[in-house]
């Protein structure tokens, strides 16, 4: 009689389980022992089995084709715990260029870690200066023929740039493109030709610049005639917080 | 065909860090998935945000598939529609309660295209189904298809919260033991 009362008991909690009705205190309870009773297991495992059938009327529906990249992009990409890098990848794949970009990255963690006095207002040593986290990207070629550092200046709302390595080829132009979330890569403009220089940033972009990419491409003398990159990536960094 | 014991080898070759079966895994198995979030939960922009989420906790997990006794097929729908129910709970409650847009999605009779991996003993809970009343055999698709916690229930049945615990409860033993009988 009691036995038959457990048996009910453990059957219809199995049951709401399953269904996802018990409260957070109770299922925590439930599978505290689930995971030492095998016999509560067995009763898990034969209803749930049967249970999933439930569904056995769901039409298949093919998912979108980039949908595997970008699980693969959160799995195996460099480790980014930002979701919108992750769907900026998406984008980067679509332009040939995540494989380019993951090995940048690696490099980058390595360079900007010698070169973090690089970062603008960042604090000299001298007393407690606090500064609000700075946004940076090192926009690299995989074979480092390009790179350009980028800082965001917030009181000034412009990026401030250092190419430490490559030019624009003769007659054509270097452009600078933001990629943020899965949208398309949105021009921030023409790199000036001088080593230094600074682009000024639409205040509307800049939420989007935390966890977007920076990447640069080979354009027309002027820029990219279309509105959107129309010559080679060459190279790519994301904008991280430090 | 991908047969069970394909998928399972999979997922036993996943828990080993192999890519390339996961990837044979997702082209198996992703558009039934896909399916089950969809129907859980009925807006397309959110059902591929569920479904790599399911697909990350799947390669995350594959090796604890083993320890818990499901069939492989069982255990890739019970993550994803977990996660789904997840999701729309969490939506829900940012939305504020009385939402039941869900309620609005039919349920679709079943097709040719039952997975083929569904074995008679599953399918025998379709004939368990149809011996509770229609009420009750509704509650248990809401809560299962669209993830309707007891007051969501209470409210759509117009009954109180305890009410529609007791019968709900009656309800699945009297399901369970039917599925106990062989079919």
């Amino acid at each position: 009689m009691t036995d038959d009362i457990d048996k009910d008991e453990e059957r219809a909690l199995t049951a709401e389980y399953i269904l996802g009705l018990l409260t957070d205190d109770e299922r925590t309870a439930y599978e505290e022992v689930l995971a030492i009773d095998p016999d509560l297991r067995s009763e898990y495992a034969f209803f749930a089995d049967r249970m999933v059938a439930l569904t056995d009327d769901i039409a298949p529906v093919t998912p979108p084709a980039g949908l595997f990249g970008a699980i693969k992009a959160d799995l195996f990409g460099t480790p980014k715990s930002d979701r919108a890098t992750s769907k900026a990848r998406s984008w980067l794949e679509r332009l040939g260029l995540f494989p380019a970009m993951a090995g940048g990255v690696v490099a980058a963690v390595a360079v900007l870690w010698a070169v973090n006095l690089y970062v603008p207002g960042a604090p000299t040593g001298d007393g407690p200066a606090i500064s609000a986290p700075t946004l940076q990207a090192q926009i690299a070629a995989e074979d480092d023929s390009l790179i350009v550092m980028a800082s965001y200046d917030a009181t000034a709302q412009t990026l401030v740039l250092d190419r430490t390595a490559g030019t624009a080829r003769d007659g054509r132009s270097l452009e600078l493109w933001l990629i943020a979330d899965d949208n398309p890569p949105v021009s921030l403009g023409v790199l000036p030709d001088t080593q230094a220089g600074t682009i000024a940033v639409d205040p509307a972009l800049v939420p989007a610049l935390p966890g977007g990419v920076l990447a640069i491409t080979d354009e027309p003398q002027g820029g990219s005639p279309t509105g959107g990159p129309t010559g080679d990536v060459l190279a790519a960094g994301p904008l991280t917080q430090t | 065909m991908t047969t069970t014991a394909d998928i399972e080898d999979m997922i036993a070759r996943m828990a080993m860090g192999d890519r390339a079966a996961f990837e044979g895994l997702y082209n198996a198995t992703s558009a039934k998935l896909f399916g089950v979030c969809l129907r859980v939960l009925g807006n397309r922009a959110e059902a591929e945000d569920a479904l790599q989420e399911a697909f990350v906790k799947i390669w995350r997990n594959a090796d604890r598939y083993r320890v818990n006794g499901l069939s492989p097929m069982t255990w890739l729908i019970t993550v994803t529609r977990n996660h789904s129910v997840d999701r729309v709970r969490a939506r829900k409650s940012k939305q504020g309660a009385g939402l039941d847009e869900a309620a609005e999605i039919a349920d679709s009779k079943p097709g040719p295209e039952a997975l083929a991996m569904a074995s008679s003993d599953r399918v025998r809970i379709v004939d368990c189904m149809g011996q509770l009343d229609p009420d009750k055999a509704g509650a248990v698709r809401r809560a299962y298809l669209e993830g309707e916690t007891y007051q969501e229930l209470a409210d759509h049945y117009d009954v109180p919260l305890n009410t529609v615990r007791t019968w709900l409860r009656r309800s699945l033993l009297k399901l369970r033991e039917c599925l106990s009988h062989d079919g």
